[in-house]
């Protein structure tokens, strides 16, 4: 039930990708907002398969990757869908959508084994917390790092004086480096927290605060370069361009830093 | 039945003479002219950059002279002076032409600027103001829904009217691609000119408020402002006004640039890297070019603008083919209809001779032949049918014939045969003429059902 509305929801959210990116070769904004209905459709069961997670086995094992990768992608869906009732984002979708996509297909295909896996630390209310949060906090900072991605394309294009289709409305740069600004001002203290709330979990597994682990070491450092990157924007008053660059620095590491070395470990 | 429209447009008049023709309220100008014996219906659409006059009528000669005289007495003709002859200013065409002028106009294709939007409003307007004091027939209505429908098509299915043309539209249409809005946004002008002048009332119609203008001639600066609502300022402070401007519009006279690097550097210092978007419309250039190198700041002259037009204006005349078949297959479609219409008096001459010689026949039978109710109740159904079938299969031919431009050919055969034109006897037209239900194509539909107006 579960894997079955990741595959219908990781469905939803490919169809979505496609007509984004059919929307904006073919410069129709028609498909790009039926790209965000469907995006809005797949968000909605999303949250029905959580619903059912958490039914199926309370309280649901998060803290495998599968689930927490597939919390991720709906997090980020919902951030980014919270941010489209503010500004002209709509040409966005067409990141956003396959990076959905990739989650919750990433989760059909792994959680099979989750379901049945053993829940490291269920008595502890930690775990989630920790999950819940940098989740939180790593989904909205790949909404910036898509809105930097974005951004750099628009400042090149508009750099070297090359006209768009007319019917094609991409986002302003001025939305563009908003988003930047919102997802470091609600990810960066997300992320902290989470960094926080998972030394409290490790505490209460090992008795010590930080064991020295890859994961902690690379998560640890992964938080110190957001601080950097939240610190030149709001003190230094960085660039609008620099800040899209930092998006997109600050995000992949950050991947490599929590996903990456899980897997490589 | 012709379709008559005359007019003068901004190809055949100049504007201080187009704006003499200005009409604001055309119902009186209508009522007088469907009041004539020669004008049927009449529509008129009077916009900036045209003053025309769409007419049905039966009788061409009278009707075109009354349209010029209309133009020329009524709209004050009279008083034009110039070098052209006041007829020359004036265009006709008739019928096919005529209609296909009604879709163009309506479809963008005959504007100044094609494909702005805002003529399929005047055209709607106009047709309702005709439409309400009754100028406007069931035929012109349908022209006009059926103009109405194309223009909608020629905007879904091109894209004709999308990208700017003009420098100013083109500056503003890439100030939307840097900033979300204007209204909280302050642009600064150095120079006052018309270029200038220009590209502010386009900002202007986008939201923008803040305004500060910098010109050498202050008193210029002044007059600008006063009549925009700005601020005006002295040139001398220009170094100090740019880090307050999101948009920074120069178009002054000048050896050397009024703007470089340093003045960017600081300014995007000041702003905390907010972006700056800079139109140098100068020529010289009044900012140095090294300026777009900066992080933040994107400058575009007056030949990156008008690049970016030409571009646009390529893409459009590549759109207006496509338009222009739209435009014909909706024509098209139009003259089926109204070559259709035409079946109409045929088809009712004949059902009615057909009536007649039953109804005739009926009675002198029925006088000899000694017959109680039930009988004469079924004698009659028996010849109604028998006329009936025997006209199904020539009206129906004639009605599916008619939508084609043979089909008066066979409109005329039709004529022939039964020997339409030849006088009637009293009987016939005892019988009365057959419901227009009858003899209107199946396939017509209710005018008032394709458009919105």
């Amino acid at each position: 039930m579960i894997v079955a509305l990741h595959q219908l929801t990781a469905a939803l959210y490919l169809a979505a990708g496609l007509l984004a990116g059919v929307g904006l070769v073919l410069a129709r904004p028609t498909l790009s907002r039926a790209a965000v209905a469907v995006l809005v459709a797949g968000a909605a069961l999303h949250g029905v398969a959580f619903a059912a997670f958490h039914l199926a086995t309370e309280p649901p094992p998060l803290t495998d990757l599968p689930a927490s990768v597939s919390l991720m992608a709906w997090l980020g869906v919902l951030f980014y869908l919270s941010l489209l009732m503010r500004s002209r984002l709509t040409a966005l979708v067409v990141g956003v959508a396959p990076m959905a996509f990739l989650g919750a297909f990433f989760a059909a295909l792994r959680l099979p084994h989750s379901e049945h896996a053993p829940f490291v630390g269920a008595a502890s209310s930690w775990p989630h917390a920790h999950i819940l949060l940098a989740s939180g906090g790593l989904a909205s900072l790949a909404v910036a790092f898509l809105a930097g991605i974005v951004f750099l394309a628009e400042d090149r294009r508009l750099k070297a004086k090359r006209p768009i289709s007319g019917r094609l409305r991409l986002p302003s740069l001025e939305a563009l480096d908003r988003v930047n600004a919102v997802a470091l001002v609600i990810g960066f203290p997300l992320l902290t927290l989470g960094v926080l709330t998972g030394m409290m979990w490790v505490e209460g597994m090992s008795g010590r605060f930080w064991t020295g682990a890859a994961h902690e070491i690379w998560s640890m450092a992964a938080w110190a370069v957001y601080g950097v990157l939240v610190a030149a924007r709001f003190r230094a008053h960085q660039g609008a361009r620099q800040a899209a660059l930092a998006a997109v620095f600050g995000f992949t590491f950050l991947l490599f830093a929590v996903i990456g070395v899980g897997l490589l470990t | 039945m012709r379709v008559l429209v005359v007019g003068m447009n901004h190809r055949t008049a100049p504007l201080e003479v187009r704006e003499r023709f200005a009409v604001q309220d055309p119902a009186p100008h209508l009522a007088k002219l469907v009041a004539c014996e020669e004008i049927d219906e009449a529509l008129l659409l009077s916009t900036c950059n045209r003053i025309e006059v769409v007419a049905l009528t039966r009788q061409l000669d009278a009707a075109r002279h009354r349209l010029r005289a209309f133009f020329h007495r009524e709209l004050g003709g009279e008083t034009v002076q110039g070098d052209t002859p006041f007829e020359h200013l004036l265009f006709e065409y008739l019928d096919g032409p005529a209609m296909r002028q009604v879709f163009r106009v309506a479809a963008s294709l005959d504007s100044m600027v094609v494909g702005e939007p805002q003529i399929l409003g005047q055209m709607k307007h106009a047709y309702r103001a005709a439409f309400e004091c009754g100028a406007c027939g069931p035929i012109l209505s349908r022209l006009f829904q059926s103009a109405f429908a194309a223009a909608k098509r020629v905007r879904r299915e091109t894209r004709i009217g999308e990208r700017p043309v003009s420098v100013a539209r083109v500056a503003v249409d890439l100030a939307k691609q840097i900033f979300e809005s204007f209204e909280d946004k302050t642009a600064l002008l150095v120079g006052a000119g018309e270029m200038i002048e220009t590209a502010l009332e386009a900002l202007r119609a986008e939201g923008l408020r803040s305004i500060l203008i910098a010109n050498r001639t202050q008193s210029h600066a002044e007059t600008l402002a006063q009549r925009f609502g700005a601020t005006a300022r002295p040139l001398g402070e220009l170094r100090e006004l740019v880090p307050r401007a999101d948009i920074v519009l120069t178009c002054t006279a000048g050896e050397s640039p009024v703007l470089g690097v340093a003045e960017f550097v600081e300014a995007i210092r000041t702003r905390h890297g907010r972006p700056v978007f800079v139109i140098d419309l100068g020529v010289p250039r009044n900012v140095d070019p090294a300026v777009n190198r900066l992080d933040g700041v994107y400058l575009y002259d007056i030949d990156d603008l008008a690049g970016v037009a030409a571009s646009n204006a390529d893409e459009r005349r590549r759109e207006t083919m496509l338009a222009e078949a739209i435009v014909l297959e909706e024509q098209q479609r139009f003259d089926g209809w109204l070559l259709a219409l035409q079946a109409v008096p045929t088809i009712r001459n004949l059902r009615t001779r057909a009536e007649a010689i039953r109804l005739g026949e009926l009675q002198r039978v029925l006088k000899r032949l000694n017959l109680d109710e039930a009988q004469r109740r079924g004698v009659e159904s028996l010849t109604r049918s028998i006329v009936n079938k025997l006209l199904h299969a020539p009206v129906s031919r004639l009605r599916a014939e008619a939508e084609r431009e043979e089909g008066l050919a066979y409109l005329e055969a039709a004529r022939v045969l039964f020997a339409l034109d030849q006088p009637e006897g009293s009987d016939a037209e005892a019988a009365g003429p057959a419901a227009l239900d009858d003899v209107l194509p199946a396939d017509v539909p209710d005018s008032e059902d394709s458009e919105d107006v």
